[in-house]
């Protein structure tokens, strides 16, 4: 049924709308990093693309986006690996504490990050551990690896337990259910949650500010920079930490696209 | 039974805390046979289909494969295999992947797999272009076909069906279940099927069980369940049925409980003050023409008529307040209107007496 023309302008306007509140200021940054200007003011007066090389030159620039890979990337391993299996024990098995377990493990999505941090903190100097930002990646993953527990568990809601029975009926042992039934099934919940853990941490900027120690994230150095000794790379390698989050952003779903086209176009009989 | 037994339960006994679903059964299992086990929900053929696949453990009792003890082996090390009532096809995987899944746990080559899979497909006639079709765009009737195919690539040396047809519609249901008997004569394999639907155990069956609360209560052909049950229940499990409390007089001579049932000459076995339910199933009930004599008789007060097609119900009501059911063929409807008294009247070589303890 086609809408009045007065609900197809308010639905209109309603997208205008959003899409400017949600990506305004974000271009804004972008525009930002190719002033020329040494100071962040708008209107942009001449552009340059210098503050991209300098950034890039930038010893400084290239530690803190090696130690946020770094941090992000083992935070996306462990919480793809802990939410899998977490996943299945929310989702697909039967046991006695599931219930307790179903709650609790959510619970920490919901804390104050800086509480969180500031308690981790306290933790490791109780423990007399010196927060570096290995520290970090064990902070990030108090609240990342829930997140990505409830993403694969989504996914494993939808699926027939009968489906490893079955398997398990024909002769297969655990690893083979594993294998070829648990995982590819449960794969695109995998992929999205390794996106979430890789994103959530690479941007995460009260729990690394709590517990990197004397190490620096890329969040952390933009946020100090604008508190003291404002450097004109931060509108650039403030884009620069975007831009990768788009790449990799991109990158999954079309590896989610072409998973799938193989599998469909996998008729061979190999799995 | 001639034929050899296959698989044995010796008082196989499953509790989930403190809820007994499974109360000490034992059944003998013959090689060949098609066995369904049919019973209400709850009545514990779930279970039981899972202790034989497998997939469970009983709490106590034994089981065995042609002689040998299985009781605590796990379903993937069991020579048997389970049709799934969901299926459990892999949604993942096309026709051909899933009917080779055995083949390829197994260890076989491609080239075997493929040339195993287009048997069964052919088998099961399924076209050979369904090879690389996506399971999930096969139809409900397809999906059965796969889901047979693949159990069968396993080469079980038992299959076992957790009422893989409930949800289909009636046609195809009728369809799959001509097919499935077929099957069974083609391949020689036991199969042992569960279902809630009696009419489904006996389009099918060699011999049927009958379970309730746990434990099986009668077993037999259809013929012999259907003609002596055991008892009340499986009587009124078994279709429609009229169930009159008698008490034997001595000499073999008996009297209704709940209502006059007029006894001529012939006599049950049953003692004096002996009490005992006499059973007769509708279509063995006549309406007495004038002067007609039967075994025994009675009159009511006709109530309601139903057309069921092939064949004609009548309800009649009886000075007790009970009902009464009385099936006809439809080229022998009986002619008559609502509120006619009625003689009705059944021979006891038709009927069959219950004694419950």
């Amino acid at each position: 049924m086609p809408h009045k023309p007065i609900t197809r302008a308010a639905l209109l306007v309603y997208g205008i709308l959003t899409l400017l509140v949600l990506y305004l200021p974000i271009a804004a940054i972008a525009f930002a990093s190719f002033s020329k200007a040494r100071y962040l003011s708008f209107p942009i007066e001449r552009y340059t693309s210098q503050w991209y090389g300098k950034a890039l030159e930038s010893s400084t620039v290239s530690d803190l986006i090696v130690t946020s890979f770094k941090v992000a990337f083992a935070v996306m391993l462990v919480s793809v690996v802990a939410g899998f299996f977490g996943a299945l024990a929310f989702a697909r098995y039967r046991w006695r504490f599931r219930g307790v377990f179903q709650k609790f493990v959510l619970l920490p999505i919901f804390f104050p990050q800086a509480v969180l941090g500031l308690a981790l903190l306290m933790w490791f100097n109780a423990i007399g551990v010196t927060p570096t930002w290995q520290t970090a990646i064990a902070a990030h993953l108090v609240w990342i690896a829930p997140i990505a527990t409830l993403v694969i568990a989504i996914r494993a809601y939808g699926f027939d337990p009968a489906l490893e029975e079955a398997a398990r009926d024909m002769g297969a042992g655990y690893w083979q259910i594993l294998r070829e039934i648990t995982l590819p099934l449960l794969w695109p919940g995998v992929v999205s949650a390794g996106l979430f853990a890789f994103l959530l941490s690479w941007g995460n900027f009260p729990l690394s500010l709590f517990t990197t120690g004397a190490d620096l994230t890329l969040p952390e150095w933009l946020y100090a920079k604008m508190v003291s000794g404002y450097s004109p790379l931060v509108p650039s390698v403030g884009s620069m930490t975007l831009a990768l989050s788009l790449i990799l952003l991109l990158a999954s779903a079309a590896c989610i696209r072409l998973t799938g086209r193989r599998r469909r176009r996998a008729n061979g009989g190999e799995g | 039974m001639a034929s050899q037994t296959v698989l044995r339960l010796e008082g196989v006994t499953k509790r989930f805390g403190s809820f007994t679903a499974l109360d000490s059964i034992t059944l003998d299992i013959a090689d060949g046979e098609f066995l369904t086990i049919v019973g209400p929900s709850g009545s514990g053929k779930t279970t039981m289909i899972r202790l034989l696949a497998g997939m469970d453990a009983p709490s106590s009792g034994e089981i065995y494969l042609s002689g040998n003890r299985i009781t605590h082996l796990p379903a993937n090390k069991r020579p048997t295999c389970m049709v799934f009532q969901s299926l459990a096809l892999f949604p993942h995987r096309t026709v051909g992947q899933n009917i080779e899944f055995p083949l390829k746990i197994r260890g076989l080559d491609r080239a075997a797999r493929r040339a195993r899979a287009m048997e069964l497909l052919q088998l099961l006639r399924l076209p050979a272009g369904y090879y690389g079709k996506g399971v999930m765009q096969c139809s409900g009737g397809e999906r059965q076909r796969v889901a047979l195919a693949r159990a069968l690539a396993f080469d079980p040396e038992i299959l076992f069906f957790d009422e893989p047809l409930s949800a289909l519609d009636y046609r195809l249901r009728k369809t799959l279940e001509k097919e499935l008997r077929a099957l069974h004569r083609q391949t020689g394999k036991t199969f042992v099927y569960i279902t809630h639907s009696l009419e489904e155990a006996m389009a099918m069956s060699d011999r049927i069980a009958i379970m309730r609360s746990g434990r099986i209560v009668q077993t037999g052909t259809a013929a012999e369940i259907y003609n002596t049950p055991k008892d009340r229940f499986v009587a009124e499990f078994m279709g429609e049925v009229n169930l009159f409390p008698v008490e034997g007089t001595g000499g073999g001579h008996f009297k209704g409980l709940a209502e006059p049932l007029q006894a001529g000459t012939a006599t049950l076995a049953l003692d004096a003050a002996a009490r005992a339910t006499l059973m007769v199933r509708p279509e063995f009930v006549r309406f007495l023409a004038p002067g007609e004599m039967a075994d025994c008789s009675l009159e009511g007060e006709l109530h309601n008529e139903f057309a069921l097609g092939s064949r004609v119900q009548y309800e009649v009501g009886l000075p007790g307040g009970r009902a009464l059911t009385v099936e006809k063929l439809a080229e022998a409807r009986f002619d008559g209107n609502y509120g006619d008294h009625v003689t009705l009247g059944f021979d006891l070589a038709h009927s069959h007496l219950i004694r419950e303890a």
